[in-house]
Parts: C-alpha cells; structure tokens; sequence
C-alpha cells in the first residue's frame, strides 16, 4: 500500500519517470517507500501479537486442553504447508533480486522477475489448498471455534474447553490466512506491473515491498506453526 | 527545482542512484537449506518428550528462523540502521504487551489461591465433579438445532461416546 | 526561520491558492493535496464534535434533576456511549493528527506534500466508513457498553456492539496509516537545513504521537476484532461465560487506549508550544526538553495502563508496579508545562485569542494533570474510581487539554487556512465564555465524584442536586462559547474579513513563509532553513533554552 504513489510520478525531463512529484529523488523516494512497509510490519506484528498473547494466555490457563486439543490438528499438514511457505519465501526474495539486478526495459530480466513470482503465486495457492483439506476435516468433525463446537457430539471427547482451542486455531490461522490471499493479489499486482516492464534496478521499490510483506506472513506462521501443530 | 538534492537535510551526493545491497543466490540458498533443516528439525523433536522444555525449544527454533528471514531474505542485515530500529522496537513493544499481561496473570493466580476471591470456570467444574459445558451446548437453541438435523445420524452410531459427553454438557448448561 | 532569497511575495499574486488550483466536487473527494485532505478533516472533525457536543448537552440536561426527566435509562446509556465514542474516535484522536497535523506538517517541514499522498486520502475515506459504520449503529438498536466495550457486557447486550467494533477497527486504521505516513514524512521529506533540532515543537509532538498511533493501534484492532468474533462466535477469550477472561479484555484494551490518551494530548502539547513561543515573541524555554519529553511521553504511555484496572480484579502487586510507572508519566508532562511558563516569563505577551485559549490550557491541563496524580494512587484511586472525580478528571485533559489547545490552534491557524482574520472580540469572548463554563462544568465534577456520585448514573439522589444543577448550567456556558468561537471562526470566510497577508504573527516557522491560503505546492523554491523556528529577531533571546 505505501508503495502505491510510485507509479503516479511526472514525467520531468530528464528524471526517473518513476518519481514522484513530491520526492527529489528515487534513493529518497525509495527509502520512504520501504521505511512506510517496515512500520506498516510494525503494526502488522503487534496485531498478531495480541493472537499470540491470547494462545498463550489460554495456554496458561487450561494446559492440559491446549495439549489435548492440539493433538487433533495435523502435523504434516502444518509441516507441508511450513515448507511451501519458506521455499515461497525464497522465490519471492529471488524476484526481489531479480529486480535489483534488472537492467531497464529489458525483457529478459522482467520475465525472470514474474518467473519468480509465478513461483511464489504457485506456493501461495499451494498452501491456500492444504489449509482447505485441513479446514474441512476439522469441519467435518465439528472442532468448530466457540459455540458452533460440536465435536463431543460427533464423538471426539476432548478434555476441558477445546471450543477455546478452536477459536483461536481458526482466528489466528485465518488471519494468516486472510494476508495470503491479500498477497496473492499484491503478487498478481506487481506481476502486471513487471509485465509492463516497470521494474528494473532504478525501480524495484514495489517489488521489494511486495517482497518484505510477503516474508511477513512466513515470519507469522514460523511462530504459528509449532505453537499450535508442535507444542507438547 | 534546484540543481541539489537533499535527504534528511543532508545534500546527497549521487541522487541518481539508488543505494542497494544485492546479495549471490547462493546467500538465499543456503538460508533456504538452514530453515528447511530447522523445520525439520522442531518436526522430529515434536514426537521427542521433552517435558516443559518442549515450548522453550521450539520458540529458540522458530526465532533463528525468524531471525534468518528477516537478517537475509527481508534484508535487513544490510538495510539501513532505522529500519532495524523499528523492527526491534516493536519486538520491545510487543514484549511489555506480553511481560505485563502475563506477569499479572502470574501473580493474579498467585493471590487466587491465597484468597479464593476467583476461580476459573475449569476450577468450578472440578469441583462441583460436573464437567463443562463445551462449545455448542453452552446454546440450548443451537443444541436443539444441531440435534434435530444431525439426530438420526449420531444417535446410533456414537450413542455411548456422545451420550456421556453430552449428559455431562447438559449438566453444566443448567448450573 | 529564513527562506531563499526568492520569496513568495513577488509570486504570490500570480498562482492561485490551493483551493482555486481545481474546482469541482471530484478534485475534494479525490485529492491527495494534504492541505485539501486537512481541510475535509477538519470539516468532519469538527461536524462530530458538534454531534458528541450536542448528545453532552442532552446527558447533562438530563441531570439536571434527580429524578428521570426526559430520557430513560436505556436511552441514557446509549447516549453517554455515543457521546464518548463519537468523542474519542471520531473527533479528539482524528482532530489534531488529521486536521491541523495534515494542513501544517509537509508546509513545517518545507516538503511538498505528505510522504504517501495517496494513502492520506485512503486514511481519510477510511475515516468516513468508520464514522458511517459508528453513527449507523444508531438505527440498528444503539450502543449501550460505554466507549470501553468492556466484556462480558459487550458480547452480551443485544445493542449493535458488533458493528459499533468494527466501526472502531476501522477507524483504527485510518488512524495508523495517517501516523505512519507522517513518520515516514518527518523522517524522509523535511527541507534542506531542516535538522532535527530546527523542527517546530509541533512536528516533535505530531511525530510522537505517530509513534503511539503505529504501535498502539494494531492492539485495538485486534481486541475490538476478538469482541466482535466473541459475539459472533463466543470463542471464550474474554467471556467467563466460555471460559475467557474479562480482565484479560481490559489488558488488551487500555494497551491501546492509555496510550491512546497520549494520542489526544500530545498533539495539543505541541500546538500550545508554537501558541506560547509566537504570540509572546520569545523563543521557546527548554527546546530540546520538551521535545524529548514528547518521546518520552510516548514511551512511558506504554507501561502504566494497569492503572486502569486498580479495581478490576488484577494481581495486586502489578497494581502497585503500575501505580509507580504511573508517576513517571508527571515528570515529562511537568518539564513541558515548566517550559512554557518559563517561556511567558518576560515575553512580550500580546493578549490575543490564541495566547487567551493558550494560558486557558495551561490552567485546566494543569489541574487535570495533577488530579491524575490523585488518581494514580491506589488507596486513593479505590475510593474514587467510577465517580464523577474521573469524570472530572479526563475531561480536564481530554477537553481542557486538546478541544481548548485544538481551539486555540483553529484561531492561531486561521488566517493561515482561510487567508483572512477571525473576529478578534467574539474570540475573546468565546474564549472567557468557554474558561468559565468549563471549570463551572467540571470544576463541580471533582466535588461530586469525591462525595461518591457515580458515573454514567441517569438518575441520582437528592444530596448531588445543587451541585449538578451548577454542573449542567456551566455546561450551557460552555456550549455558548464554543458557538460563539465558531462565530467569530466563521466571520473570516466572508469576502469583508480583514486579509491576513502571509506571516500575520511575525512569526519564523515555514508555514508561514508561504502565502495564505498556501499554494498548491506549498512553497515556490524549496525553502532552505537556517535557524530555529523560534529564533524571533527583534527580541532578546536571553531567556531562551539554545539557539
């Protein structure tokens, strides 16, 4: 999103036709654009941080319902998913790359660039369809969050309150899952952009944004992923 | 528009280039390996007992991960110093969210315990030997819902199983 | 503050004003100029600071008799929850930030624009839906939980609590990328020669308060979208009734709105800064002081919310933790109101409306700032809490610190916002009207709330009489002054209103050296700065901090 002015620029006689009318220059431009992400990640983390403190609060609270609970989501489905999410990771940042390396206007380097992000688009919908298999057992089985819990009925008997477990297995997994889609659809953005030729090493800071946002939601789900899959 | 450009107050000296650190593939690769590895790693140690010391464990795990995807792949290794700055001072802010919160949850428990003035919902049912209600049978109208279209269904197959769940939920319902 | 040899003078009769620069309805709603963007803010702020006004009027109305008089209980509760709601989210967290902070930051700094122009007009329409979404909760049944939500009542009342969250989470938004786009504008887009030290006091406090906003906010989006899922799904985090934790709610929820309280005032710090320095000719006491002690307010902000939940079940050490951390917060606020009487000592004080409200908000911030003190002891604050001292209290600082600094500032700004003056008597009269009202409103409130008067009661007994009789006539004197400053704000939009010419206050920050209203561009040249904001040239500078 902060990078979104970049593209309005004037074109201004001999300057980068990718700068904005309001900056002297694309280092400066640059710098706000990804000094803009880093603090919009800033409040990104302490959103999450809030679900993290409540898995944790709750875990204090009913441990033994935590670690029973736990049991019934599937670790290799988590670990799966965790893979897909760490190789995206690196076929974003080697788009990023792609990008600081890119010579303007040059068609090669630009179809290297969405070569990557086809790949990370790839993990991304990946990980979107492990998450729909997980989902629709835990639906199927009634591990429901809070008052649409029906598991007991279904004959899983699971010690304590796991509706609490539940709420927050599918809040915080579908927050995460909710930033994916948003950066499947920043991906498809900045894959038009590249096709368009925009990006090159005088102007990736789109693409580098892209990237920092998108190593986010891996950083989120490293944490998630043993809290709620591994933890004993 | 003047012939100089600034930043920060500060003239700068080559405006037309952006300064930027490319890192090798090979940089990325061997990160990729190293989480890969970690993630196997916290994978295999999951079926291990390790007792209370599994949560610390897996967070020292997942933080080098964590630490290696933003050092390398989110640049900051190399980024400029206050991009850095914002990223640890949230980590503070986010550990006084976490050390206040959970220190009084610590110490609140403390004094429960002393004085009896709380009890937990989980407390109430041990004692009373009624077991919680859980999830759906906390809502009489969605209990009667859920039964009514999944009777037939449950009702024979799982009858034991589901039947004392319930009994007990219903128990709790009502107290 | 000196500018390049070209002045705007010789242009200024050439390019027109930013408001002449477009026309139609499209190039308001789609603008990314801050100063337009500054301008529709200020028009929404101050709409809902009329709405929330008006629903005070009718609350203290109400009380003006034990019995119930013309509003029932159920109306009564919905009233003071849109007052404060409407209040916080939509007038005092948005007022500075949004209207002033918008209008002045980028011509402080001698930038062209915002650092993220688009994202400003982004935050602003995400501003209206927030404010559609709250004031729609009107027509699906009201809400009745207090501008706190607090659970368990908030997942319970069958009241639009769910929308009136999300309308709040919303908001929240508007507020963290309008904090984000000024850090990155003060870090990235400030003029040549503009060091940290030659900032206005006002950006230090606009920056400090972005601060807050970016780690503040994200909490609040979160725990108003737990309330939300609490009722829609009944999760169990904060419902006993699931097994949650109500204290647990109200952790979550005054890490973000302690230091929300920070968001409100600290921007009023910062007006009262420039008041002070430009009208009484002097450079500033203390620069550095009070601008460090805004950062630090900005932190501090962060450890003592605790102080909000003496009574509500937590542990009782914390408690005593946060009672101390809570002091701490004086000492900042105490070098800053030091500071700038130190500044009026021996200025040439010229007694106008700005310097009026400026010396009013000395006198109300000041008490509402030590009466926290009263609050932020414990065996003090158990007597106390939930009584009309608290009541007292925040609106000492919330409205005797923000609405009275954001007023003052409206006055100094004026003739830079509109290009003409205001009505200099109706001014002072507005501003006498609302010191009396004022204090005769809530200056009662702390004898009130010592006696034990409960708040949000809408009815109460015989013995409180007089005294909310005294309360709610001061309330009409109040509302009387601030019709009548907005009279004489309104009298400089008539084509008859005396011009301004560019620096009406002689005084050295950039915004003043651009014509009034500023063009579209803001300055002509990129303005190269040489000297502090507050370096006033035909004074004696003895008495300030450091030039």
């Amino acid at each position: 999103m902060s990078n979104a002015h970049s593209h309005a620029a004037h074109t201004t006689g001999e300057h980068n036709p990718h700068l904005a009318h309001h900056f002297d220059t694309m280092g400066q431009q640059a710098g706000a654009a990804k000094l803009g992400m880093w603090l919009f990640l800033a409040t990104e983390l302490l959103m999450f941080s809030g679900l993290f403190l409540a898995y944790f609060v709750i875990r204090g609270f009913y441990p033994d319902m935590v670690l029973g609970a736990h049991e019934y989501l599937s670790k290799t489905a988590g670990g799966i998913n965790t893979c897909v999410l760490l190789f995206s990771s690196y076929t974003m940042a080697m788009a990023v790359r792609s990008a600081q390396v890119g010579r303007p206007n040059n068609q090669e380097d630009a179809a290297r660039i969405k070569k990557y992000l086809i790949l990370t688009l790839l993990c991304a919908g990946i990980f979107l369809v492990v998450k729909y298999f997980e989902y629709s057992a835990k639906f199927e089985h009634g591990m429901l969050p809070g008052k649409f819990y029906t598991a007991h009925l279904h004959g899983y008997d699971i010690e304590g309150l796991p509706h609490i477990f539940f709420g927050v297995y599918f809040f915080m997994t579908g927050l995460h899952g909710f930033h994916v889609v948003i950066g499947m659809a920043i991906m498809v953005w900045i894959y038009l952009r590249a096709s368009r030729g925009e990006f090159s090493e005088q102007n990736y800071a789109a693409v580098e944004n892209a990237g920092l946002y998108w190593h986010l939601v891996d950083l989120i789900w490293i944490f998630l992923f043993p809290l709620l899959y591994l933890v004993k | 528009m003047s012939d100089k450009v600034f930043l920060n107050g500060k003239v700068v000296e080559h405006p037309h280039e952006i300064h930027h650190h490319v890192s090798p593939v090979r940089h990325y690769q061997v990160v990729l390996g190293a989480l890969f590895v970690l993630t196997g790693l916290t994978y295999a140690v999951s079926f291990a007992s390790l007792g209370p010391a599994s949560l610390p464990v897996a967070m020292l795990v997942a933080t080098i991960k964590a630490s290696l995807v933003v050092g390398y792949f989110m640049h900051l290794k190399y980024d400029d110093r206050y991009n850095l700055f914002v990223f640890l001072g949230t980590l503070i802010f986010i550990g006084i969210f976490f050390g206040f919160t959970l220190f009084d949850l610590e110490s609140r428990d403390a004094l429960n315990d002393d004085q009896r003035t709380f009890t937990r919902v989980e407390e109430d049912f041990n004692n009373t030997g009624v077991k919680p209600a859980v999830g759906i049978s906390n809502d009489p109208q969605r209990l009667a819902e859920f039964e009514a279209k999944h009777g037939g269904e449950h009702g024979a197959g799982h009858g034991a199983e589901a039947g004392a769940g319930g009994e007990a939920g219903h128990g709790g319902a009502e107290h | 503050m000196s500018q390049q040899p070209a002045t705007q003078d010789s242009h200024s009769s050439e390019e027109p004003n930013f408001y002449r620069a477009k026309s139609g309805l499209m190039s308001w709603l789609f603008t990314v100029d801050h100063k337009r963007l500054g301008v529709m803010y200020l028009a929404s702020v101050l709409l809902f600071f009329f709405v929330a006004g008006f629903l005070a009027i009718a609350l203290r109305t109400e009380l003006f008799t034990p019995a119930q008089d013309f509003v029932s209980a159920a109306t009564y509760n919905q009233l003071f929850t849109l007052h404060g709601a409407i209040m916080t989210f939509l007038f005092i967290i948005p007022a500075t930030p949004g209207a002033l902070g918008n209008i002045l930051l980028p011509l402080m700094l001698g930038a062209k624009d915002v650092a993220f122009p688009r994202l400003n007009l982004l935050s602003f329409w995400i501003y209206s839906v927030a404010a559609v979404m709250l004031l729609c909760t009107l027509l699906l049944g009201g809400l009745d939980t207090g501008w706190t939500f607090y659970t368990p009542y908030s997942v319970h009342t069958g009241s639009a609590a769910g929308l009136a969250a999300l309308g709040v989470f919303v908001a929240g938004f508007s507020s963290i990328l309008t904090g984000l786009n000024f850090v990155v504008t003060v870090h990235r887009m400030r003029a040549p020669g503009q060091s940290w030290d030659r900032m206005p006091l006002f950006v230090w406090a606009i920056y400090a308060t972005a601060v807050i906003q970016i780690l503040a906010t994200p909490v609040l989006a979160i725990t108003v979208l737990l309330v939300a899922v609490e009722r829609f799904l009944g999760i169990g985090i904060f419902d006993p009734a699931m097994g949650g934790d109500p204290v647990l709610f109200q952790h979550f929820f005054w890490f973000y709105s302690h230091p929300a309280v920070y968001i409100m005032i600290l921007p009023g710090f910062g007006i009262i800064s420039e008041l002070v320095t430009v009208h009484s000719r002097k450079h500033i006491f203390g620069y550095k002081a009070i601008a460090l002690s805004s950062v630090a307010i900005a932190i501090i902000s962060f450890i003592v919310w605790g102080h909000h939940l003496f009574v509500s079940g937590q542990s009782e050490l914390i408690g005593v933790i946060f009672s101390f951390l809570t002091f701490a917060v004086a000492v900042p606020t105490a070098i800053k109101v030091f500071s700038w009487v130190a500044t009026l000592y021996g200025g040439s004080i010229v007694y106008n409306t700005p310097m009026w409200y400026a010396l009013m908000f000395l006198w109300t911030f000041t008490i509402g700032g030590l009466t926290g003190l009263y609050l932020a002891t414990i065996s003090v604050d158990v007597h106390l809490h939930d009584t009309y001292f608290v009541v007292a209290h925040f609106h000492y600082v919330m409205m005797g610190g923000l609405a009275i600094s954001f007023v003052g500032g409206l006055f100094h700004w004026w003739p830079k916002i509109t290009g003409r003056f205001y009505n200099e008597a109706l001014g002072k009269l507005s501003a006498l009207l609302v010191f009396i009202g004022f204090n005769v409103t809530f200056g009662t409130q702390f004898f009130l709330g010592h006696q034990g008067m409960p708040r949000r009661y809408f009815a109460y007994l015989p013995e409180y009489t007089t005294m909310h009789q005294i309360s709610t006539i001061g309330s009409w004197i109040l509302a009387l002054g601030l019709v009548i400053a907005g009279i004489s704000l309104a009298m400089a939009l008539r084509k008859s209103a005396p011009k301004a010419g560019p620096n009406p206050w002689n005084a050295m920050s950039l915004e003043w050296q651009t014509a009034s209203p500023p063009i579209e561009h803001n300055f002509h040249d990129t303005p190269h700065v040489t000297c502090s904001p507050y370096d006033f040239p035909e004074i004696d500078k003895s008495g300030g901090g450091h030039h």
